[in-house]
């Protein structure tokens, strides 16, 4: 398999578009904002990656984006950066399929719908809010801004989101369903999600996020979109490289099959549930980046991997891994940046019940 | 000549308002029926009781007490998926040497709404962290991956109300280009309180049993349920000699780009999608024994689906079976593509329960009596919001 | 502030249009359509806000139809519900 990724557009905590994503992986950290969040009667204060959708307005006007949630709006950002990236016009999107990830939906318009119930009464429900509540309303408003009227799809497995995308978008191109998919994955933090984090692991520690310290807990959530534009092999090199393969698979059942020549890039973003994965099946003789860091815990991240990875082979540098990521012996982690040389890049996400998958790109 | 793998429909499990198992769907849509009650497992203050196609209240999961650690939405889809596999003669060992995937449509399934977690949680109460881990355990493919161990393609398809019809054309693409000997493809939906206030709010309920294509329609009634298809590669079902229900020939779906909840009124998506799946599988009209449309009642999509299957299907007789089990959301293209094989094995579909009065201003009608098919192919299609259109189409198992 | 200012407000407020004033709003102007060229799924949202700022319910896109004519015919509708 070959499929030639042409274009790249993403937003998250450290900003929005390949300049700032490479910025922000040169300087090896990222700040997260801090969101006050009450649990139990405490005032506490969380820090969340959190993403400014402003510059969607660059390319979308505001009576356009009326209905367009926060959840939409980092989507769209990310289809619209990624067709700019890819140097294509969003007159171009006619025939485009829009193939979209997502691990919780649209969280926050699904709680202030229950607001608008809760409030004032059945009766009282917003019709706008519960039409912008369904998963699939990202990619519902990526097709109406842009006018795509290829296939459409959303897909929403937690961790597995982007994995199980991606894998029907390239065998959209495979079987040549239809020429060029935009493909990608949102998911947003809300204050539901915050609560829910305070009950379940407590307070982030002081040291921040620490992917590589594996058996430990110290996830910061995050919120972002990343886009693709992605076709065949047109036989002309695309400088972001072509997608491989995608692997699935079940650490109850045996661990991923990994090429010597790959390089890691670990889906690792600080929960111990799925972090105790990793360190069973990553081998010592494989360079090993994460860069989580940089943005953040949530289900589609391995999107951001993703894209790290393509630009990774466009510059043919493999980024070194943020500062603090922590350390897990038996790791060859990449501190210094050095050359790719010819390796592949590999991708691997684990969620916490041992599913996995995992995504390898190759250079041009 | 398509050279492509043909793919084997083998077994299918299905449970309804209609009934508990296949069987029991089948003898309510070409009986009878069932009517709409107003909902017994939740309430709401609205001035009317929208009435619902609720499973039966006996429901049960092989028997056992209810596994409240699971959303209802991921027991429906474990429920049809083992009677699937025994209607294909499969058993767990059968599943575990083989390239098994799992493609499952749902709405609810997915989604993190539970009231009285967020009424807590808005209270500054301490709720009971639960409902979030239930929503954690209730992805209706992981569960079916997990349940039987499998290790293929595990997708679970969130596009609203196409995500039953969009799966199985998805998990049948898996087969037909050798990914996967066979795939567990459908999709699954409960009935929940927060979709029925939804929809309501949008003025597409009818208060009374739904009337698909009706002069008379005022909208859809909600659902819930599932069915699974066993897909499979024709190949592995002929080394195992088990017959085939139906072949899977052709899966064709387009985006409207029109409008978050209103079909294009030109139907341009479902027009995009038909013909790609005739296209897919090389059918031509004249092929086409019935199409089982999504029909919900509700004056626009009627309207647009009348006009798309008289432009593109002139003649061709359609019918609706959400008089039958409701709008079930993202089981209802899998339930529709269950019934839709059962017709083509009877030579047979079924009157559409709720319509009884021809629309003057639609240019096409579904049938009014059981009427014998004659075809070698049937289509079953869905539309859904934010502009998703699908139509899987599947031809008959014995030559 | 009249019932024809509240609803203006109310509906640039509930549907999000920022960039237009309620002065541009004319009284007589189409809601759908034309003038404000507003939506199906901005009457159902309409429907509610009615509901819920004015305490008059529309039972069905029929009366929306009626209604929603423009502001003076929202106006005039509300006026006459409440008087009942």
């Amino acid at each position: 398999m070959r499929i030639a990724v042409r274009g790249i557009g993403i937003a998250g905590g450290f900003g929005c578009g390949v300049d700032q994503l490479r910025q922000a992986i040169v300087a090896r950290e990222s700040a997260p904002q801090y969101v006050a969040l009450k649990a139990d009667h405490q005032d506490l204060e969380m820090p969340v990656f959190l993403c400014d959708t402003t510059p969607i307005e660059k390319f979308i006007s505001k009576r356009a984006l009326r209905r367009v949630d926060h959840y939409s709006r980092m989507a769209a950002l990310g289809s619209c950066l990624a067709l700019e990236d890819a140097g294509r016009q969003p007159q171009d999107a006619q025939h485009l399929a829009v193939v979209v990830a997502s691990g919780y939906g649209s969280t926050r318009t699904t709680f202030s719908f229950l607001d608008s119930v809760f409030s004032d009464g059945d009766a009282c429900a917003s019709p706008t809010m519960f039409s912008n509540s369904v998963h699939n309303a990202a990619a519902a408003h990526i097709s109406i801004l842009l006018n795509a009227r290829g296939p459409n799809l959303t897909v929403s497995q937690f961790e597995m989101s982007v994995s199980s995308a991606l894998f029907t978008a390239c065998r959209w191109l495979q079987d040549k369903h239809v020429d060029a998919v935009l493909f990608g994955s949102v998911d947003e933090y809300c204050s539901v999600l915050g609560y829910s984090w305070q009950r379940f692991f407590g307070q982030a520690p002081a040291a921040g996020m620490q992917p590589l310290e594996l058996e430990n807990q110290s996830a910061v959530a995050g919120e972002g979109a990343a886009f693709f534009l992605l076709t065949r092999d047109e036989g002309d090199k695309p400088p972001y490289g072509y997608v491989t393969d995608i692997k699935f698979g079940r650490a109850q059942r045996s661990g991923p099959e990994i090429s010597e020549n790959s390089l890691l890039i670990l889906g690792a973003d600080g929960h111990k549930t799925s972090g105790i994965h990793y360190a069973r099946f990553i081998p010592a003789r494989n360079q090993t980046a994460v860069y989580t860091p940089l943005y953040g815990s949530f289900p589609t991240g391995s999107a951001f991997d993703m894209a790290i990875a393509a630009l990774s082979i466009k510059e043919s540098n493999i980024f070194a891994t943020p500062k603090h990521a922590g350390d897990h012996s038996g790791l060859n982690i990449v501190r210094t940046e050095q050359s790719l040389d010819s390796k592949q890049i590999s991708c691997l996400k684990f969620g916490c019940n041992g599913e996995f998958g995992m995504i390898t790109l190759v250079g041009a | 000549m398509n050279s492509t793998p043909t793919v084997a429909v083998s077994g299918i499990g299905c449970l309804c308002a209609a009934g508990m198992n296949m069987q029991a769907c089948m003898q309510s849509i070409t009986g009878n029926g069932c009517a709409p009650q107003p909902p017994t497992r939740f309430s709401s203050d609205h001035a009317v009781a929208y009435p619902v196609f609720e499973v039966p209240q006996q429901y049960s999961f092989g028997g056992a007490a209810r596994n409240s650690d699971t959303l209802l939405t991921a027991d429906f889809a474990l429920t049809a998926t083992l009677e699937a596999l025994a209607d294909a003669g499969l058993s767990r060992a059968d599943l575990q040497d083989k390239r098994v995937g799992v493609c499952i449509g749902t709405t609810v399934g997915s989604a993190m709404n539970n009231e009285d977690f967020y009424w807590q949680y808005r209270q500054g109460r301490h709720p009971d962290m639960k409902a979030v881990t239930r929503f954690l355990n209730s992805n209706p493919a992981q569960v079916i991956g997990q349940e039987f161990g499998l290790t293929g393609p595990c997708q679970t398809v969130v596009n609203a109300c196409s995500s039953g019809t969009d799966a199985i054309g998805l998990g049948s693409s898996w087969v037909r280009s050798g990914i996967c000997d066979i795939v567990l493809a459908g999709g699954a939906d409960e009935l929940c309180r927060v979709t029925y206030n939804g929809f309501i709010s949008l003025m597409i309920t009818d208060e009374s049993h739904c009337k698909p294509f009706d002069a008379e329609r005022k909208g859809l009634n909600l659902g819930e349920g599932a069915a699974i298809l066993v897909l499979e590669s024709d190949d592995l079902c002929r080394r195992r000699q088990h017959p085939r229900r139906a072949v899977m020939l052709g899966y064709g779906s387009a985006c409207d780009a029109y409008h978050l909840t209103a079909p294009a009124p030109d139907g341009r998506g479902l027009k995009a999608a038909i013909a790609t799946a005739l296209a897919a599988c090389e059918k031509s009209v004249d092929d086409v024994a019935f199409v089982n449309a999504h029909g919900t009642g509700t004056p626009n999509n009627d309207r647009v689906e009348s006009r798309v299957l008289n432009e593109l299907l002139p003649g061709v007789p359609f019918l609706s079976t959400k008089g039958y089990t409701g709008h079930t959301l993202g089981a209802a293209g899998a339930i529709e593509a269950a019934f839709t094989v059962a017709c083509l094995e009877e030579g047979k579909i079924p009157t559409s329960a709720g319509f009884a009065n021809k629309d003057r201003e639609l240019p096409a009608h579904p049938v009014q009596h059981e009427t014998a098919v004659s075809g070698a192919v049937a289509i079953s299609q869905s539309l859904a919001f934010g502009g998703n259109n699908a139509a899987v189409i599947f031809g008959k198992g014995t030559h | 502030m009249t019932l024809n200012e509240k609803l203006k407000i109310t509906i640039i407020e509930e549907l999000n249009l920022e960039e237009i004033t309620p002065e541009e709003i004319d009284d007589d102007a189409p809601l759908f359509g034309d003038g404000l060229a507003l939506d199906s799924l901005d009457a159902v949202e309409l429907v509610v806000q009615v509901q819920k700022y004015f305490g008059v319910e529309i039972k069905d896109m029929e009366e929306g139809r009626v209604a929603f004519q423009s502001i003076n015919a929202l106006g005039h509708f509300i006026e006459e519900r409440q008087a009942a």
